[in-house]
């Protein structure tokens, strides 16, 4: 099976500058995994557990001090690993003053999308986010959720092979999670492969077809479907066990 | 290279609608009106000199609100897109980081065009209603300015990426364009001082921008124009700036 991503022996430590010296916090040790291409793999842990640090180490937004990554085969940082990944970070931001379109054609343009293929990447990306009956508001009248499908909008401009999504669900209502549940099933269905972090255990649960749990910068356990559904206690006890 | 062409071109263009549109440039350019007009004052009591004035000073006032503009933009645009996070949709894009310094540079400087324009323009119409010519070194007086703000604000963006605020970046610019207007001085200092002093005093003088140089009031009156050399200097400062920050960003991390 291709591997989307592989991690191997990766490490990173944070360094603070400060008056008395630097102070270091290490985020990651020695974490090992790949994710296949095609599937959806879910990320759990607690706070701090480096969720965020592997997201940024994938899109090339972190460099490792230790390990190899590769996506795609390529070092994160290349342009030909890059033009294969879409990224949703938390809480996406966006310049309120801008109409959906015209953000999403920004980054369509960074993407290397011009003319009519810029416009009807778009349009695609709006008709599949849900977002075209808001197409004439600006940001500023956004909710919390239309931002969130913008954020994931964006990521889809380019038709990536892989999307990494940090806390694509978080604090949005039930509908709007429900909306996102299934745009990513289809996404996933179209084969893309999609990695997703959350703090939510039934959004993993609903969507993933594996689980990465880290406790305190290491990769404690990696779950399939068939194991959580067959523990009695869910995906929930095996996670609750992993962090304690 | 048109893939390139074409991805620093839309961080610029991005960059100068944000400008543009920002409510600080609407606010600097009422100052800027306010102040041009304001002179008018100055300019009664100068009696004979009046045209004189008025030249000097509205070019004084596009200056340093151009200036001041640039440096507050240039400033705050890295931290700004670090702290929203939105340099993370650009950096995770297969955007080279070099393009992205160059896209976010030419940007700011466009927009100090249209700002310069946007200020001359008030400017010859005061002149024009207090009954006075197109002084015939203006168009120079802005290519000056202007080659001074490419200096300064790629200077600006270059310390923005190791300064740990966007007031420490606008200090230390606006230090390092008001040592830019004594870079003469400085070196005839440098010259008499003796032994160790003068040493250092030399080696600090080449890190600094003769930005007396682009002064064309000064060329004015020996030639009537910038002369074309002074574009070597700017053009040099200014890609050093560039690359030095250019160094900065390729190892920062978000």
């Amino acid at each position: 099976m291709k591997h989307a991503v592989s991690f191997a022996g990766v490490g990173k430590t944070y360094r603070r500058p400060g008056l008395l010296g630097a102070r270091y916090h290490t985020a990651l040790t020695d974490v090992s995994f790949e994710l296949p291409a095609g599937e959806v793999t879910g990320l759990l842990g607690l706070n701090g557990a480096g969720k965020t640090t592997i997201m940024k180490l994938i899109t090339g937004l972190l460099f490792p001090d230790a390990g190899k990554i590769r996506v795609f085969g390529h070092s994160p940082s290349d342009e030909a690993a890059k033009a294969r990944v879409g990224f949703l970070p938390e809480l996406p931001y966006f310049p309120p003053q801008l109409k959906p379109a015209d953000a999403l054609a920004y980054y369509g343009r960074l993407s290397g999308l011009s003319g009519a293929a810029l416009a009807a990447a778009v349009e695609d990306a709006m008709r599949k986010t849900g977002l075209e009956p808001h197409a004439g508001k600006r940001v500023s009248e956004f909710s919390k959720g239309m931002l969130q499908r913008l954020g994931l909008a964006q990521a889809l401009l380019h038709s990536p092979d892989l999307l990494v999504l940090d806390e694509p669900v978080s604090g949005l209502d039930p509908l709007a999670i429900h909306d996102i549940r299934s745009l990513l099933a289809g996404l996933n269905s179209e084969g893309r492969a999609i990695f997703l972090s959350s703090h939510s255990i039934s959004e993993v649960e609903k969507l993933c077809s594996r689980v990465l749990i880290m406790v305190r910068g290491t990769l404690a356990r990696t779950v399939k479907r068939q194991e959580w559904e067959a523990s009695p206690a869910g995906l929930e006890g095996i996670f609750v066990e992993a962090v304690r | 290279m048109r893939k390139y062409a074409a991805l620093v071109w839309s961080v610029a263009l991005n960059s100068f609608l944000e400008g543009a549109r920002s409510r600080f440039f609407t606010m600097f350019a009422v100052f800027a009106f306010t102040a041009v007009y304001a002179s008018v004052l100055a300019g009664v009591m100068a009696v004979d000199q009046e045209e004189r004035l008025l030249g000097d000073f509205g070019l004084l006032l596009t200056e340093l609100t151009t200036l001041a503009y640039l440096l507050f933009n240039a400033s705050s645009s890295l931290l700004r897109e670090a702290e929203t996070k939105t340099i993370y949709l650009v950096f995770s894009r297969p955007v080279p980081r070099w393009a992205y310094l160059a896209g976010k540079l030419a940007g700011a400087l466009l927009t100090g065009a249209m700002m310069l324009l946007l200020m001359g323009a008030i400017h010859l119409s005061l002149l024009y209603f207090r009954g006075f010519g197109l002084p015939p070194f203006y168009g120079w007086a802005l290519a000056g300015i202007f080659l001074k703000l490419c200096v300064i604000v790629s200077f600006a963006f270059f310390v923005s990426l190791f300064s740990t605020s966007a007031v420490s970046t606008l200090v230390i610019s606006a230090i390092m364009w008001t040592l830019g207007h004594f870079a003469a001085e400085a070196r005839f200092l440098a010259e008499e001082a003796a032994g160790f002093k003068g040493l250092l005093l030399g080696l600090l003088i080449n890190l600094v921008p003769n930005l007396q140089l682009f002064n064309a009031r000064d060329a004015a009156g020996a030639a009537g124009a910038l002369p074309a050399s002074v574009l070597l200097p700017a053009a040099a400062w200014t890609l050093a700036c560039y690359l030095a920050g250019l160094w900065l960003l390729s190892r920062k991390e978000f």
